[in-house]
């Protein structure tokens, strides 16, 4: 809808090409919308996350119907007049106490969604620690083989990754990486472990009892001298620290999956550089000049034509002697051989 | 000399940077993220948690900032800048990619001649005034003409010549045919865009198979169901048009039921007649649509208009 408006002014014009679609991404909006109920520990835990999240977050004040998995339709509105992409919708019940629902969206739509309840949590001000600046990248770590193998942990490292750092960039400030946010899981249950060839099997029957418990943290860093250029990383807890367990998801549907995973060509400057399409036997050197090779067959050195000379014709050489005694018999000789 | 606590310290510093994993950690060092694959160490995790989870995020950090310190930098005012490779790990768009932009009748023109853009100023010199002017606009260079004070006539002149006026009507034409232009070109790109793209083939296709059927109908809809129409050169024989004709002779229960069924359609109402009927019920009156008898009523001026009219001089005297 949004979108066939005609801007009336020039303001409103830059503002719609701003949310146009661009080729390279801006960062990801989210959205916190807080559902019929969210307890305290919602509301404590979905006030941390915006604040990592900071300068890209909209916080929604009031109490809103939304039920993600039943009608995500509300959702999708919200997405188009705030143009943003994420959501993250705090839900208690007393089916599933303290749930949260990472929603992520695409052209406006519901692309997936993660359903996640908050086993315990600690905020930023227990910990009497420095705090990152808003508005830094945080550097993310995972850690669990799970996130490798099991759907459910692909999905969520996904939409994690997508959450506080999905934005591309070209280059960072060394200085400027002042916090790590971590994503642990607890031990592999032995279902997981056996049954993760077999993916079928435990997607079918993944209760979230079985799935193992997330651990999010956050640390900030602190670059130590170490005498070599790489700096000794030491971390201080800096909170909230979050443990989560995994409830309801959805998947994303393939069609529009594939849509999304989309790139733009390579353009001329990047193929320069040898990414994309590699030409075949063209490279570009450190002065930033094209280079080709050419491969031909074998010169045929026989064809040659050098100088003509007399001395050189082909015959010449190996009846000399002859010639130097008697000169009339060998040139009617060559004539002979010419002739042949 | 002894050399042997120099290598030491020189070890133990590396010692220090260097993360030893049995699985080596995934580093995306474009999205500023590392995947340790390690399997989780049950021990030390249910005896300290906070400890077992801080150590492993240790050393992940220090993996991905030794592999973004390596990586080539630039010089900024705010420190050194480290130039990312592009992230290995495919996250999926927020927005569709964006559709190249139609090229106008120029630009194609321009394309396949080889013609290079160029960028014009903004601002001009401007010699009287001794500084620099837009080019168009509020007190625009384009206006020059129109304003000087003093205009060369041509010798073959009219009368009432008015050289301004003349340079204003020249200016206003080379608007509005920029305008025209503009505008076909936005017309042709559509055009193009609907017969290119799969939605706009599909609604084509849609609109024929529409007329195709319209056409159907109207062919069949003689008493003789089209046979005995004139024909058009290159008309197709329709398809599936079949006349029933029933046998002349059948039963007389069948017959009886047949007359039957004639007689009962004819002694119920049309449908339409029936519809309105119900309307005029009370237990109906609430499916008025008072927002469209309204809009009827008073030919889309809405209640306001309406009321007054009813009204009519009455309301008027009152304010008075």
């Amino acid at each position: 809808m949004l979108r066939t408006v005609k801007p009336k002014n020039a303001r409103s014009k830059r503002a719609l090409e701003a949310r146009e679609a661009k080729e390279v991404e801006d960062a990801r909006t989210a959205i916190f919308v807080k559902g019929t109920h969210t307890g305290e520990v919602v509301n404590g835990v979905m006030k941390e996350l915006m604040a990592l999240k900071r300068p890209n977050a909209i916080s929604f004040s009031k109490k809103n119907s939304v039920r993600p998995f039943e009608d995500a339709s509300s959702l999708e509105f919200y997405a188009q007049k705030n143009d943003a992409s994420l959501f993250v919708v705090g839900q208690s019940t007393k089916k599933r106490p303290n749930g949260m629902v990472f929603v992520r969206m695409f052209d406006e739509r519901v692309l997936d969604m993660c359903e996640v309840g908050v086993e315990s949590w600690k905020s930023m001000n227990e910990f009497k620690t420095p705090k990152s600046t808003p508005g830094h990248k945080p550097l993310m770590h995972f850690a669990s083989e799970l996130f490798d193998s099991h759907p459910r942990f692909i999905q969520l490292k996904s939409l994690l990754m997508d959450f506080f750092n999905g934005e591309v960039i070209d280059s960072i400030c060394l200085a400027g990486m002042d916090h790590v946010i971590s994503v642990s899981l607890g031990p592999t249950p032995a279902t997981l472990n056996t049954a993760t060839s077999t993916l079928g099997a435990t997607s079918t029957g993944a209760d979230s009892g079985e799935l193992p418990k997330v651990h999010i943290r956050a640390y900030t860093t602190r670059l130590l001298a170490s005498g070599t250029r790489i700096p000794r990383v030491e971390l201080t807890p800096m909170g909230p620290s979050v443990d989560l367990s995994l409830r309801r998801h959805t998947e994303a549907d393939p069609e529009m999956m594939k849509q999304a995973m989309k790139r733009p060509k390579v353009r001329k400057q990047e193929v320069e550089k040898g990414l994309g399409k590699k030409k075949k036997n063209m490279e570009v050197d450190e002065m930033g000049d094209l280079r080709g090779r050419i491969h031909l067959a074998k010169q045929d050195l026989g064809k040659l034509q050098t100088r003509k000379m007399k001395g050189l014709k082909a015959g010449m050489d190996e009846d000399e002697d002859v010639e130097m005694s008697d000169g009339e018999a060998d040139t009617r000789k060559h004539k002979r051989r010419k002739s042949q | 000399m002894d050399v042997s606590d120099i290598l030491a310290a020189h070890a133990a510093k590396q010692k220090s940077i260097q993360v030893e994993k049995e699985i080596p950690l995934e580093i995306d060092a474009g999205l500023l993220t590392v995947t340790d694959l390690n399997p989780v160490d049950t021990e030390s995790y249910n005896a300290d948690l906070e400890e077992y989870l801080l150590a492993t995020a240790r050393d992940g950090a220090q993996a991905l900032i030794a592999s973004l310190f390596s990586l080539p930098t630039t010089s900024s005012p705010d420190g050194p800048l480290a130039q990312l490779p592009p992230p290995t790990t495919q996250l999926p768009r927020a927005k569709p990619l964006p559709k190249p932009k139609p090229l106008t009748k120029w630009e194609k023109f321009a394309k396949a001649k080889g013609i290079q853009k160029k960028r014009k100023d903004k601002k001009v010199w401007d010699e009287e005034k001794q500084e620099w002017v837009d080019r168009w606009g509020w007190k625009g260079a384009n206006k020059k003409e129109e304003e000087q004070w003093l205009t060369e006539v041509p010798a073959n002149a009219d009368v009432d010549f008015n050289p301004s006026h003349e340079a204003r009507k020249k200016r206003k034409e080379k608007m509005a045919k920029n305008e025209r232009q503009h505008v076909q070109n936005l017309a042709r790109a559509e055009k193009e865009q609907g017969s290119g793209s799969s939605s706009g083939l599909q609604i084509q296709a849609q609109r024929k198979r529409e007329i195709d059927r319209t056409l159907a109908t109207t062919r069949t809809s003689t008493a003789s169901m089209g046979k005995f129409d004139r024909k058009l050169e290159g008309e197709k024989k329709l398809k599936g048009v079949k006349r029933k004709f029933d046998p002349t002779e059948v039963s007389s229960s069948a017959e009886k039921s047949q007359n039957l069924e004639i007689l009962s359609k004819l002694d119920r109402e049309p449908l339409s007649k029936k519809s309105k009927r119900a309307s005029d019920t009370p237990a109906a009156a609430s499916v008025l649509n008072v927002r469209k008898a309204v809009r009827f009523a008073s030919k889309g001026q809405g209640s306001a208009a309406l009321a007054r009219q009813a009204g009519g001089s009455k309301g008027k005297r009152g304010k008075r």
